[in-house]
């Protein structure tokens, strides 16, 4: 069980920041398309899920799971929509990484007055503090399985 | 109280970032805005050490006050203590703050380190002016190497 990659997108759909950790397997299409594809995908995940509910939902689309690898969603009231590619693992992890990015994120982005809400994230401080946190968390192996 | 640090940050970063539109308009060079941002600290450090030390003893010399200004003034601006101060005994103190407060979320090292002046003009200007209204005139300057720390220059008059 580990954690795969991360991306991180806002509003408007422009990916700010891209983590990979243990990819064994990439899309075949330039990063570009490949962010456009996965913000695509969480678009319409997200409207048919809220369409399609027969209940009243809360929070709507969570995650998905392959028999590979399980994919977590978290977004934010404001600006920012984050999702993870997670491992399959039995229990949900996704308690354990509602907090933790966003804390990050404002502590070293918002905080920085030369990043841009709305540019891509180029503050190294930010990179090496989400590394070390991701690579901190119980279930990381620096392997995938 | 955490609301209170990120609340001022914010307006820091903020004050910054209208000084430099404003001189882009005005055509201001690049000076003039690090001034601007020192003399408004230096009335804001004025004002902050009247508060603080409205029940403190008087200073017996100038030793004493680069002590307060260091461990109390500076651990209650910058929420943190310093970590070296170093003198000459001849009027020139040099402090070092490892992880200054204004500068840990810009970086860890070099990125962003030609701003790094910018974000240390205020208060530079905060402690001048706190030394000024204890009767010490002086001249503060910043420098950094390698962000976040930062070392604090402070030559008596």
């Amino acid at each position: 069980m580990t954690v795969h990659n991360l991306y991180l997108f806002d509003r408007n759909g422009a990916c700010l920041h891209y983590s990979e950790w243990n990819r064994k397997k990439q899309a075949g299409i330039s990063k570009d398309e490949e962010y456009k594809l996965m913000y695509g995908m969480l678009f319409s995940i997200r409207s048919f899920v809220n369409k399609m509910s027969p209940l009243d939902m809360k929070d709507g689309f969570l995650t998905f799971q392959t028999s590979k690898y399980k994919l977590h969603y978290y977004e934010t009231p404001s600006q920012i929509k984050r999702s993870f590619c997670i491992l399959f693992r039995r229990e949900s992890c996704l308690v354990t990484l509602h907090c933790p990015v966003t804390p990050i994120y404002v502590e070293y982005v918002v905080k920085n007055p030369l990043c841009s809400m709305s540019e891509a994230i180029q503050s190294d401080l930010f990179c090496s503090k989400l590394d070390s946190f991701v690579r901190g968390l119980p279930f990381f192996s620096a392997r995938a399985g | 109280r955490m609301a209170d640090e990120a609340l001022f940050q914010f307006l820091h970063n903020e004050l910054i970032q209208y000084v430099y539109r404003s001189a882009e308009q005005g055509e201001m060079e690049n000076g003039r805005c690090i001034t601007r941002l020192e003399n408004m600290g230096f009335r804001v450090g004025q004002g902050l050490i009247e508060r603080f030390t409205k029940d403190t003893a008087r200073f017996k010399d100038e030793l004493d006050v680069m002590k307060f200004i260091c461990k109390d003034f500076w651990t209650s601006v910058f929420k943190k203590q310093i970590d070296n101060l170093r003198t000459n005994h001849q009027g020139i103190y040099v402090l070092q703050d490892n992880k200054f407060r204004l500068l840990a979320q810009m970086s860890g090292g070099k990125q962003y380190l030609e701003h790094a002046p910018k974000y240390l003009a205020f208060s530079c200007g905060l402690v001048r002016g706190g030394l000024s209204n204890l009767g010490v005139k002086s001249i503060v300057t910043a420098e950094v190497s390698a962000m976040p720390a930062c070392k604090c220059l402070f030559i008596y008059a």
